[in-house]
């Protein structure tokens, strides 16, 4: 294989990487839009809504890859899995607001934050302590199918993590700009509490963001699962500090900027890897975080806010 | 462990106060703390268990991190989710320094390094190499120097980060310096660790894995850091921190140079940390990455959080207790439930191991100290007596007063001033020309041209948005001028920085009321003299007479100040800003900026909300202020105010001056009442 063609080979891994990392940073993003509060819980509720998904898939009799699915079988098994761990996802993102973060309502400074941390804490070791601390094989009912383009494959899941991609974005696109509550959504995000003097009821507003954000690092975790083959404990933080990057890079509060920062980061993951060294990986996603936020705070599509005094 | 338990009974007389009146509750404290300490110095010897003294020896190592998170996250208000990156620096720093791992070739550069018995020269079968054998007691200050370096790189680019977003910055930080350890092994062995890093020596005597020197430096260690953190709070770099920590514009306004504190408490912060780290190699007498990951970093924060944010006592109460329940509490409820396993035949409960649930319990600490206590066990602020019935009762006063509390002894000179002085006797205090700002697409001031001779009372009249708070904002340095020129005393400010402004003698006053909520009137005030005062973080720590002096004069002063306003602040001198009524507020807003003693004052609304009466007094002193020499710039709606203040009034209509003029003239304007009442009456 030539040199152009690996790299051709890494952006398309690149893209699927960041079809995934796009939906974790929408939650980032929707989240911090309203109430300008850095969710750390996210990273875990993906951890954790991975393993609804795996369950959801082994509760179908599918375990491991030994099974495969074709045909009405397959779809019926994938809507079913992803409603299950989305749904699952949103629920648990819910809980999170209603128990921890909505008592803190209009506390200055970094209570909130400080809080996610701690319930993203708690998540992680749920989890390490009832499941253990090693990595489990990842039911997964698709066939393997290949592609051969030139001198890239394309496999069938990365198309199905396109479709998902794609559909669920353009599903929230629409939720956003074309519905009384995501108007109303949009309008807190701008001025809650001209919002609230509006009519708007804020509470459903925040809600309804963490719901969905959580129901999208639902689908970004069963993709996780489905592409890697496994998951752990330990997989939220890295890949929500990358999401969290490409939100960053995208302009945090922006939905188009958390699409296109999502996929941006996937890219420089699989294309820095293969240039300069997978181990750096991480330095270099976070080096682009600590350079976008020091020269273009606001990110690729992020509004400049004038300066309050 | 002895010594915790003495902290806890330490409580009351530390948190309480109420009827206790300060001798007895200080006399009670410095007892409180004696105990404290002969406990701590005795438990080695009480106890004689060599793994008790070792946990306890480790435990201090945290209480020390705790400390130095608590600089950062305590008294500035910077969230530093990374922290532990510096406790790596400082812990590869001394690893690297005093292990076989570096071992460069042998050349006559090193001979002068093995003449300080900093190196040795070791023979191998390939030739002669370098040894690094750096003393502990050396590496100590030297890694806090390395480590509060590293702090500023680190610290520099995030300084203008709102602080959700500096926390990312810090944990992206905290993320590289393990991995940079990781990919380095030539430097640092990678994940294998170093191994072998020499144990400390002193008098010849080699600490090696004998817990109990470790013990005694950590709690020396611990006990420096208490001092240092206790003494630099209670100082002006300590105010300076607080300020930025509760308002950042407004410390700026006042004078505090964010830029320069904020460095400074990262590089403390760091160095406490490089010297931990430094500590705590030689103690395990090794170093893997796996030892400074992010988990360090959400258990320090967790023990500042629990011991109560920004209270020195409180923090190393909170890392004491965590480090205890880590290491000896779960580990018997875990062998006494394995035991009661036994006994009624369980086979779970044998096998239960409750120290691996430890970073759930943080995670649950973190967020039921959040949702229900979040001053933590030990509050950093202490409560207060009530009022007396007559301390409550204002008394209405008019006339204003007659003479202005003197300059500071000896105040260090004013930036700018001399350079100028020859032109500022000439011409306006203040003049501003062609001043225009926008944002984005909205023009808040076009062309504004408008002078303020010396000595005088200008007012700045207009309708709600139209650009007077925005003025004072340029005037200030709080927003940027687009074009134009601001000229103070002869000397262009319209480039320099907020606290710059503020050194050359101009003060303001917010239209929302910017004081810092959670410290008392008095130390509000005393943020106010931030930049005629000169302690710097050596005086703060070593408390020369100079600095107390100047730390008294200071007290005192800002104790004339409040007088100023009879008995409305000054028996609340105690009291938190932020629990001051609305009129209480704006006053010591005034005083604090009357503290900065400036030359030029610019007061937004002054009077708003305030009835006829405290109108009136206020105006009163506003006006006394004027008779004392002070230059008054003043925003404000209640024209019988204005027109018994001031002397030339401008007015300002959608970022435009449409009138100036003395007040009576101003207030015939056609123009103007059209602006202010609407057509119709201009008309009628």
């Amino acid at each position: 294989m030539s040199d152009y063609g690996v790299l051709l080979q890494q952006v398309v891994n690149g893209l699927s990487l960041g079809a995934m990392y796009a939906l974790l940073a929408l939650g980032f993003t929707l989240v911090y839009g309203i109430l300008e509060l850095i969710n750390f819980a996210h990273f875990n509720v993906f951890m954790v809504s991975s393993f609804f998904g795996m369950w959801a898939l082994q509760f179908l009799g599918i375990t491991g890859q030994s099974r495969v699915l074709a045909g009405p079988a397959l779809a019926g098994a994938l809507v079913f899995a992803f409603a299950v761990t989305m749904i699952g996802a949103g629920i648990l993102g819910v809980a999170i607001e209603r128990l921890s973060l909505r008592p803190l309502r209009g506390v200055r400074g970094t209570a909130a934050m400080i809080t996610t941390i701690g319930v993203s804490y708690i998540l992680f070791n749920i989890i390490l302590l009832t499941v253990g601390a090693g990595s489990e094989n990842y039911p997964n009912p698709l066939p393997v199918v290949r592609w051969q383009f030139g001198e890239v494959t394309l496999e069938l899941k990365e198309l199905l993590i396109w479709g998902v991609a794609v559909v669920l974005m353009l599903a929230l696109h629409f939720f956003v700009n074309r519905t009384r509550l995501g108007k109303a959504m949009r309008a807190t995000a701008q001025d809650a509490e001209a919002a609230r003097m509006m009519g708007i009821d804020v509470d459903r507003v925040i809600v309804t963001a963490f719901f969905l954000g959580s129901a999208l690092a639902g689908a970004a975790a069963l993709i996780f699962g489905l592409y890697y083959n496994y998951t752990s404990f330990i997989i939220g933080y890295t890949a929500g500090l990358r999401a969290f990057t490409a939100a960053v890079l995208g302009g945090i509060g922006s939905i188009p900027g958390a699409m296109v920062g999502g996929l941006l980061i996937g890219l420089i993951e699989t294309l820095g890897g293969q240039l300069i060294a997978v181990r750096w990986t991480d330095v270099i996603i976070f080096s682009i975080l600590v350079l976008v936020l020091v020269f273009v705070p606001t990110g690729l599509f992020g509004r400049a806010t004038p300066t309050k005094s | 462990m002895r010594n915790a338990v003495g902290i806890r009974r330490l409580l009351p007389t530390v948190t309480g106060g109420g009827v206790l009146s300060r001798v007895s509750l200080r006399r009670r404290a410095r007892f409180g703390v004696l105990m404290v300490t002969a406990a701590a110095l005795l438990f080695p010897v009480i106890n004689g268990n060599d793994a008790d003294i070792d946990s306890a020896a480790n435990a201090f190592a945290f209480a020390a991190l705790a400390l130095g998170l608590n600089i950062v996250v305590g008294f500035a208000g910077l969230l530093d989710l990374g922290y532990a990156a510096f406790f790596a620096i400082g812990a590869y720093a001394y690893g690297v320094a005093s292990s076989w791992q570096v071992q460069p070739e042998w050349s006559g550069f090193w001979e002068p390094w093995q003449w300080l018995d900093l190196v040795s020269r070791f023979h191998t079968a390939n030739g002669d190499v370098v040894h690094f054998q750096v003393s502990f007691w050396l590496m100590l200050p030297v890694a806090a120097a390395i480590a509060a370096f590293f702090g500023v790189l680190f610290g520099a680019p995030t300084l203008r980060l709102k602080g959700d977003y500096l926390a990312i910055v810090t944990l992206g930080f905290g993320e590289i310096v393990p991995i940079v350890a990781r990919n380095t092994p030539s430097v640092t062995n990678g994940a294998m660790g170093l191994n072998g890093v020499a144990a400390p020596r002193l008098f010849g005597y080699d600490f090696g894995v004998n817990a109990t020197p470790y013990y005694y430096v950590g709690l020396a260690l611990v006990a420096f850091l208490m001092f240092t953190s206790q003494r630099l709070k209670d100082s002006r770099i300590g105010r300076a921190w607080m300020a930025i920590r509760e308002d950042e514009i407004a410390a700026a306004a006042m004078g505090v140079d964010r830029v320069r504190f904020k460095l400074l408490a990262f590089a403390i912060g760091a160095a406490f940390a490089g010297a931990t780290g430094t500590f705590y190699v030689a103690k395990l007498q090794t170093a893997t990455p796996e030892m400074f990951m992010f988990p360090v970093s959400v258990m320090v924060l967790v023990m500042i959080v629990f011991g109560g944010i920004g209270s020195v006592w409180g923090v190393v109460v909170g890392a004491l207790l965590l480090q205890i329940l880590q290491s000896w509490f779960l580990e018997d409820l875990s062998q006494w439930l394995h035991a009661l396993g036994r006994l009624v035949n369980v086979e779970w409960l044998q096998h239960v191991e409750l120290a691996s649930s430890i970073e759930l319990i943080f995670g649950f600490i973190l967020v039921l100290m959040m949702l229900y206590r979040r001053e933590g066990l030990i509050p950093a602020i202490r409560r207060v007596a009530p009022l007396s019935l007559d301390e409550q009762t204002a008394q209405i006063g008019r006339g204003g007063f007659d003479r202005l509390p003197g300059p500071l002894p000896n105040p260090p000179p004013l930036a700018g001033e001399g350079r100028v002085g020859a032109r500022a006797a000439s011409g306006p205090l203040l003049e501003v020309s062609d001043l225009t700002v926008r944002f984005g697409g909205l023009v808040a001031l076009r062309s504004v041209e408008l002078s303020v001779p010396a000595q005088t009372v200008v007012a700045v009249i207009g309708p709600n948005g139209s650009g007077k708070s925005t003025l004072f904002n340029v005037v200030t340095g709080v927003v940027p001028a687009g074009r134009g020129s601001i000229r103070f005393a002869g000397e262009a400010i319209e480039r320099l920085r907020p606290h710059e402004i503020l050194e050359r003698g101009v003060a303001r006053t917010f239209q929302n009321i910017r004081l810092f909520p959670n410290l008392t009137v008095l130390e509000n005030v005393m943020i106010g003299m931030h930049a005629r005062l000169d302690t710097g973080p050596m005086g703060a720590l070593l408390r020369l007479p100079a600095n107390r002096r100047e730390e008294t004069a200071a007290r005192e002063h800002a104790r004339e100040i409040l007088a100023l306003f009879g008995n409305r602040l000054l028996p609340r001198a105690d009291h938190l800003a932020g629990s001051l009524s609305y009129a209480n507020r704006r006053r010591t807003e005034i005083a604090r900026a009357l503290a900065t003693q400036p030359k030029l004052l610019l007061l937004d609304e002054p009077t708003a909300g305030m009835n006829p009466a405290e109108t009136l007094e206020l105006a009163d002193q506003i006006q006394s202020l004027n008779h004392n020499g002070l230059t008054i710039l003043l925003i404000e709606h209640k024209l019988d105010v204005v027109a018994m203040l001031a002397e030339q009034v401008i007015v300002l209509d959608h970022g435009e001056k449409i009138a100036e003029g003395p007040p009576e003239a101003v207030r015939r304007d056609e123009e103007v009442i059209r602006a202010y009442l609407g057509r119709s009456a201009a008309f009628a």
